[in-house]
């Protein structure tokens, strides 16, 4: 009778699942398309080291060890799920039936352990959001009751598997002592209860068990924890961490006869930037390392993705049909603010949900990106809003005007005459391309100025700097002189991809025409453009790094350096986001600096590397003004300055320009120089 | 309402302009061209009052070579309807021969409002928009910084030395834009895609009798070497002397 009556429950429980599953799959198709099985090797190895070790959620080493604690437990405990769904339904269906006695015992102390440290854990964590409450898990209206409810049901999931484990020993089960390290001592503490009671126990408790299980299955689909269900699927389709080039921009045909640009509204986005809503659990770790956000701006990454989330609920009902037959809205669904269905027609994500301020507030870093413990792209969809914001509806602020102008007439973001382009070269000996060609010449490299490198006055001393190292170094090198001309970087970050490509096809004509292999430049915004998103216009060049280039002379003894010890300075090195998180390069700056000045210290800000902070200039933020909040740079400059370093060190022309002007802000005389000045600075005498 | 703006293909100003061999023109390697910055004020205000009335299209005319399309594509991307060149192999620096030809084709075209810039950046005369008003005896009203349309009738601010002066006019009119109107909307890549399907029409240019030629033309005379006379207060009495008896400015 008990096994008719269960049967009856998991069939409808798993309909209902099966009916909510279907709804939701339903509503990603209201987003565009997107190829995610490519390269699946690589999307196997995301699963397993993000997905399945947790790697991301372990940077945190407070929650991240808790919740892996519950994640590997669930892994582990899904055994014995299955073990108690079947057996409700066969009678007498038991692993103890089919298993050999060891393996079994060694089952049920998996089980009993894992139960005990995931409760352990949930203690943690329910004191955390309880207690503690720490700032990334408050705000962007997070739903911490849907949080702690959920912690509750685990709870009461793990108890009740204990207690019936222990009523199950009570009533003689007879498993060894050490098979149930938990439930044996749970059973000798009830030891009192007598045969009859025992098995009331046991049958209330298992079946409060089971019906815990299916209830939570349930659940899921209308509670931010639906990423129980999604996170691993997210990570395996997710590019952010391969395959291909991470931090590229989504490729734009221009040609189409669209009506939207970039996207307004969650119809604009790919399936995939909405699988991204089901599967944040609004855990804040992105936001808690936004530096717009960490400095008082209205961005949060996480605000994104949860807005994402609610507008697709919001709407998608009323595209597709099929609004839940019960009425009850995914939580945190509702906005409160449209009642009819011609009122959520008339709502978009953009304007509505999400705000221009919070679109430009965005300095590109990928800090939120690189955070996310189940891959989502929070810059993906900010990218894609920004697009829309100038392509379609030629909505932008005013001060980014004139870079769109300068980049358009000039060549480059700020209105410099073209004919100075090379003016920093001038008496040098530096030969253009054009004149080498005349001369019936290739070189080895091209050396990739970049705008700032070309006009910015601090910035043309790296040039220069570099240019002596190369010079010392008898490398063969080019610049294309007044032939060069902005990469479309920064329009594409600002979400002008209509000038951009218009530059980056002009400037692969450039170097196409010049047949050029081999690129170096100083830019990181450069290198990253030129080098990762070029090829998606048909630009196919290798593409180094002047932190990595110099690396690499340095290692192989081409570079003359004097022979004396140097200064013991200490110094501190930034990292660039572009270098950094874009393209992963940490080391080879660090390494150029020990090894031209080996007596020196190196020493790191609380934030470098991966976690680095901004400087406070991507994402076209150089080209506005910081109205709101604390000075991204001055909050940088600060943490580097508390380093105690004389010097601080950059790769980026971007981010000198940040700090030092920081350092003006902060009356600091802590000089701040490029790795190629620190270098240059080392030539022996001659060079 | 139906709005004609006539607009001019310019050189990008922020540069050193060289001569060309002629010695009658500007060197025009390596120049960025682009419409001239009163035409786009001229452009905005006239889709801001079609937009302003919700009824209306905007028109614009320019003359010259092929070039000039690139600049008439940009004001349709902006919002105008219907765009004409006026084909000519280069335009004349004489006023009257291109006024001459713009009111031959403004003349029929059934327009409530001619607008202009009030002068072109790179020729500078602001000439043109009075000779078109005399040939088609016209109103003008030269130089607004602020306009209005309602009821057939048009009001305009122009801003005189010291103050402003408040014009009243009745349509047709002609009128010539100063800056301070509008700033010129950036053509999104709707409005670019769009563009490419609107008309764009092209037609000989009518011009008229040219009578003003540039005889020869001249960069400034390079600055002179400015003077070091010494430091602090010992330098002053040579100074007064020097700018009493030499730059005679006390």
């Amino acid at each position: 009778m008990s096994h008719v009556a269960f049967a009856f429950v998991l069939t409808l429980a798993l309909a209902f699942f099966s009916y909510n599953a279907q709804r939701l799959v339903r509503y990603l198709r209201i987003g565009n398309g997107d190829v995610r099985l490519n390269d699946v090797p690589r999307r196997v190895w995301n699963l397993l080291v993000i997905g399945i070790a947790q790697t991301k959620i372990l940077r945190d080493p407070v929650a991240g060890p808790l919740h892996a604690m519950v994640f590997w437990g669930f892994l582990v405990l899904q055994v014995g799920a299955l073990e108690i769904l079947v057996g409700g339904v066969i009678p007498g269906f038991s692993y103890a039936a089919i298993l050999p006695a060891p393996l079994h015992w060694l089952f049920l102390i998996s089980q009993e352990l894992t139960a005990a440290a995931v409760l352990a854990a949930v203690a943690f964590l329910l004191h955390r959001r309880i207690v503690v409450r720490p700032k990334r898990l408050q705000g962007d209206g997070v739903h911490s009751g849907d949080a702690i409810f959920i912690l509750g049901l685990i709870a009461g999931l793990m108890v009740t598997l204990l207690v019936t484990a222990a009523a199950e020993r009570i009533l003689g089960s007879g498993y060894p002592l050490m098979a149930q390290p938990v439930s044996a001592p749970l059973a000798a503490a009830l030891g009192w209860l007598s045969p009859g009671a025992a098995h009331v126990v046991r049958e209330v408790s298992w079946w409060l068990h089971a019906l815990l299980i299916l209830t939570f299955l349930n659940y899921l689909p209308y509670s931010k924890h639906l990423h129980v269900i999604v996170s691993l699927p997210n990570t395996f389709l997710s590019s952010t961490s391969g395959p291909g080039t991470v931090g590229a921009m989504k490729p734009m045909d221009l040609e189409t006869e669209a009506e939207v640009f970039g996207a307004a509204d969650v119809t604009h986005l790919s399936w995939k930037n909405l699988l991204d809503g089901y599967t944040c659990t609004e855990c804040g770790r992105c936001t808690s390392v936004c530096p717009a956000n960490l400095t008082g701006k209205l961005l949060s990454p996480r605000k994104i993705v949860v807005n994402t989330r609610q507008r697709l609920m919001e709407v998608a009902p009323a595209l597709v049909g099929g609004d839940d037959v019960f009425g009850m809205p995914f939580i945190g669904a509702s906005t409160g603010t449209a009642e009819s269905t011609a009122a959520i027609l008339e709502h978009r994500l953009l304007d509505n949900f999400i705000t221009e301020e919070e679109l430009w507030a965005c300095t590109s870093c990928r800090a939120c990106v690189y955070e996310c413990p189940v891959s989502i792209d929070q810059l993906e969809i900010i990218n894609e809003l920004r697009r829309n914001l100038v392509l379609t509806e030629s909505r932008f602020p005013e001060e980014i005007l004139p870079a769109f102008e300068a980049m358009e007439r000039n060549g480059s973001p700020w209105a410099f005459q073209p004919a100075e382009r090379a003016k920093w070269a001038e008496g040098l000996d530096i030969p253009t391309m054009a004149e080498m060609q005349e001369r019936g010449e290739r070189p080895d490299i091209l050396f990739w100025v970049g705008c700032m490198g070309s006009f910015d006055d601090r910035a043309k001393k790296t040039t220069v700097a570099f240019s002596r190292i190369l010079k010392a170094a008898g490398v063969r090198f080019a610049i294309l002189g007044q032939e060069e001309s902005c990469n479309g970087d920064p329009a594409r970050r600002m979400g002008n991809e209509y000038l951009y490509q218009t530059l980056a096809t002009q400037a692969i004509e450039t170097l196409d025409r010049y047949e050029v292999a081999t690129i170096v430049t100083s830019c990181p915004h450069c290198f990253h453009q030129i080098g990762n998103e070029f090829p998606q216009l048909g630009g196919n060049y290798e593409v180094i790094h002047h932190s990595t280039y110099i690396e690499r002379l340095l290692a192989d003894a081409r570079v003359p350096l004097r022979t004396d010890e140097g200064e013991k300075l200490v110094m501190a090195y930034h990292d660039s986001c572009y270098l950094g998180r874009y393209n992963e390069v940490y080391d080879a700056p660090r390494q150029a600096l020990k090894r031209a000045l080996p007596v020196m210290t190196l020493v790191e800000a609380p934030r470098s590397r991966d976690n680095g902070l901004c400087c406070g200039a991507g994402g076209g933020r150089m080209w506005m003004e910081e109205r709101v909040g604390e000075r991204i740079n001055v909050e940088r400059k600060k943490e580097m300055l508390a380093t105690g370093a004389d010097v601080v060190a950059v790769a980026c022309p971007f981010c000198m320009t940040m700090l030092a002007d920081a350092g003006a802000k902060l009356g600091s005389t802590v000089p701040v120089y490029d790795i190629a000045e620190v270098v240059a600075d080392r030539l022996a005498d001659g060079h | 309402m139906k709005i004609a703006v006539c607009i001019k293909r310019v050189p990008e100003m922020d540069v050193t302009f060289k001569i060309a061999p002629t010695g009658k023109a500007v060197d025009e390697t390596g120049l960025k061209w682009d419409m001239s910055d009163f035409d786009g004020y001229a452009v905005e205000a006239a889709l801001q009052l079609t937009e302003k009335a919700g009824t209306g299209e905007v028109h614009v005319i320019s003359l010259g070579p092929d070039v000039v399309q690139e600049t008439l594509r940009k004001a349709l991307s902006m919002g105008v309807a219907k765009a004409v060149q006026l084909k000519c192999d280069t335009v004349p620096f004489d006023a009257y021969a291109i006024g001459t030809a713009l009111a031959a084709e403004l003349k029929d075209g059934g327009y409530d409002l001619i607008m202009f810039g009030k002068m072109s950046i790179d020729g500078a005369n602001g000439v043109t928009q009075f000779v078109v008003a005399e040939l088609l005896g016209l109103p003008l009203v030269h130089a607004c910084s602020k306009l209005e349309i309602a009821d057939g009738k048009g009001s305009a601010r122009r801003e005189i030395e010291g103050g402003g002066e408040l014009v009243s006019f009745a349509l047709p009119a002609i009128v010539s834009i100063d800056e301070g109107i509008a700033r010129p909307r950036y053509p999104s890549l709707k409005g670019i895609m769009a563009a490419k399907r609107k008309p764009l029409e092209v037609r000989p240019a009518q011009l008229g009798e040219v009578r003003l030629t540039i005889e020869t033309m001249e960069l400034p005379p390079p600055r002179a070497a400015g003077r070091i006379i010494g430091e602090g207060a010992a330098a002053v009495p040579e100074l007064v002397a020097l700018l009493q008896n030499e730059a005679k400015v006390l």
